[in-house]
């Protein structure tokens, strides 16, 4: 059953469509894919779905719900949580109230969400450096922690936005088994990745944008197979050379 | 590896500060005791309201991120509280004072709500343009309010001691508040938002309703002290809300360490006690706290405060190095 329908979603910037009536649907428990060549819509499309951003049309439903128009804090309230690809921690105060804070805002009161943050910091392997601030944390460390706070409570739909950017193999595959062992647990998310091994090897089903329309959809190594796709990352006559041999 | 035993890093870093503004308070409660010049007891009364302004300032500038400029506005609005429902109306103080911290929290309520979506420049600005708007009808309306001529507001005491004491007890009560706030949910949402607000929402913090309280708060403890003030002076005028007065309410917030709790109420002391000691030099004196809020705000973001807490920091893991060279030796 689908938990999240997008239907002909539009977004204009002036006279450009970054996100051009695309439709796609992501199942319960489902980790899916979300790529496409740079400029293609994969973050407009999900500031359109964290309420970041007002879409021009279309419509998304969330376990059968219209969500379109619903601001961030609704939409995280109601389950949809957003990791962004430039990161986004609380500078001035410690790794640990980083998280508690999530917590607290997502209705656990404080023992509760204190002994949670300490769970992720240690899965994270972050315990070591919770009593630091936020801003003297590594880019990497920020972004494991930025990933901690999503799951505080864990989400209905968790959207990650270049998670494994410029980040440490280490600290990438700690990522990695979090997304697998949360995934097999049920846990439904989408992932835009420009890290194909990475997304070939998470994602059973992948959804392939470009200039803003879906261009592919399917299971990922066929999409990533796909001329289209293929067309697009590389240009026209790589698929050629694909597809003649 | 060991996890810290004891996690509560926010709350033992604002408990921390709470026994030094406590023993801060201490002091400024002993002073009386060695001053006996009316001149100087009442620069210490003054000294007191311009700490109360630093605290609810702070509160919105250091703790939420939210760049008021408004701050003396909100106080001459409670002065005009208390004043205008004695003059007109022959309200008594002991409804007048409590007037002047809810008036001026609710109108702080409502240009909370306007500025909203601002940031930054946008809502330095507004608020600025807020603070001469008030200031203007105040000066204009000579019917109501007297315009220039100020107002004569009934004493609640009459010594300088016991209006000393009054402000101090005040400036205790507004920082107890302010630290109350932060150890509970809304303090840890304020400082998320005043970190990154489009973090803060995505994070599901209720980011339109705290800022709506900080606002409440601020202007509620801006306009108490200028409602106390007006009963210390027993004339309130439209000067209260000059810019300049923000200005240097700034100034103390910036020198003493801002996001603190501590930094407001030395930084408060200090420059307005040497702003009467550089009275004789004239403009000056500004011209020097500017400077030292540019060096401040540049190099020592967290103000006197930060520099003593750094220094005991520094002498205190310099006598630990040392204590664990003689033991290995």
């Amino acid at each position: 059953m689908a938990l999240l329908e997008v239907d002909s979603v539009t977004k204009r910037f002036g006279g450009l469509r970054a996100v051009d009536g695309a439709s796609l649907h992501v199942d319960e428990g489902e980790l899916l894919g979300l790529i496409g060549p740079n400029g293609s819509g994969k973050t407009t499309l999900l500031n359109l779905l964290s309420g970041h951003m007002k879409a021009d049309g279309g419509r998304v439903r969330l376990d059968g719900r219209d969500v379109l128009g619903l601001n961030p804090t609704q939409l995280t309230r109601r389950g949809v949580l957003r990791m962004f690809q430039m990161t986004r921690v609380f500078a001035r105060v410690s790794a640990f109230d980083n998280l508690v804070v999530c917590g607290l805002a997502m209705g656990l009161d404080e023992p509760a969400a204190s002994g949670r943050a300490v769970e992720l910091l240690e899965e994270l392997q972050l315990a070591h450096v919770m009593h630091l601030d936020g801003g003297q944390l590594s880019g990497g460390q920020k972004k494991l922690l930025e990933f901690g706070m999503c799951f505080m409570v864990p989400p209905r739909l968790a959207l990650l936005d270049e998670p494994f950017a410029a980040v440490h193999p280490v600290m990438k595959e700690t990522m990695a088994s979090f997304i697998r062992r949360r995934n097999a647990n049920g846990q439904t998310f989408v992932l835009v990745s420009h890290d194909m091994p990475v997304v070939v090897e998470l994602c059973p089903r992948s959804v392939c944008m470009n200039a803003g329309k879906v261009l592919a959809e399917g299971p990922t190594q066929q999409v990533l197979r796909d001329a289209s796709v293929i067309e697009a990352y590389l240009g026209e006559h790589a698929a050629d050379e694909v597809e003649h041999g | 590896m060991a996890l810290p035993v004891n996690r509560n890093f926010l709350r033992d870093k604002l408990a921390q500060e709470l026994r030094l503004a406590l023993v801060v308070l201490a002091c400024l409660a002993l002073l009386p005791l060695g001053i006996s010049s009316p001149y100087w007891l009442g620069v210490l009364i003054v000294s007191m309201y311009f700490a109360m302004l630093s605290v609810g300032w702070n509160l919105l500038a250091g703790y939420t991120g939210q760049f008021s400029l408004a701050p003396a506005a909100f106080a001459m609005l409670g002065a005009y509280t208390t004043g205008l429902a004695a003059w007109h109306w022959q309200i008594p103080l002991a409804i007048g004072l409590p007037l002047a911290i809810v008036v001026p929290g609710l109108i702080g309520l409502v240009l909370g709500r306007i500025v909203l979506r601002l940031s930054g420049p946008y809502l330095a600005l507004t608020t600025l343009a807020f603070a001469e708007i008030a200031r203007l009808v105040i000066y204009n309306s000579i019917d109501f309010t007297r315009g220039d001529q100020g107002l004569n507001v009934p004493p609640l005491v009459e010594s300088h001691v016991a209006n000393y004491y009054l402000l101090l007890a005040a400036l205790v009560a507004a920082t107890l508040v302010v630290y109350a706030m932060l150890r509970a949910p809304i303090g840890r949402y304020l400082q998320a938002i005043r970190d990154d607000e489009i973090g803060a929402a995505s994070r599901g913090i209720d980011v339109v309703r705290a800022k709506t309280i900080a606002f409440f708060v601020s202007c509620a403890i801006c306009g108490f002290a200028g409602g106390l003030y007006g009963t210390f002076a027993q004339l309130v005028s439209p000067e209260l809300g000059l810019i300049a007065q923000t200005g240097i309410v700034i100034a103390m917030v910036v020198i003493g360490g801002m996001g603190t709790l501590v930094g407001p109420l030395i930084g408060a002391v200090l420059v307005y006690v040497a702003s009467e000691m550089l009275r004789d030099v004239g403009n000056i004196q500004m011209i020097v706290f500017a400077l030292l809020v540019i060096v401040f705000a540049r190099f020592f973001r967290e103000g006197l405060w930060g520099l003593a807490r750094d220094a005991v920091a520094g002498r205190r893991a310099a006598t630990a190095a040392a204590a664990a060279a003689k033991e290995a030796r």
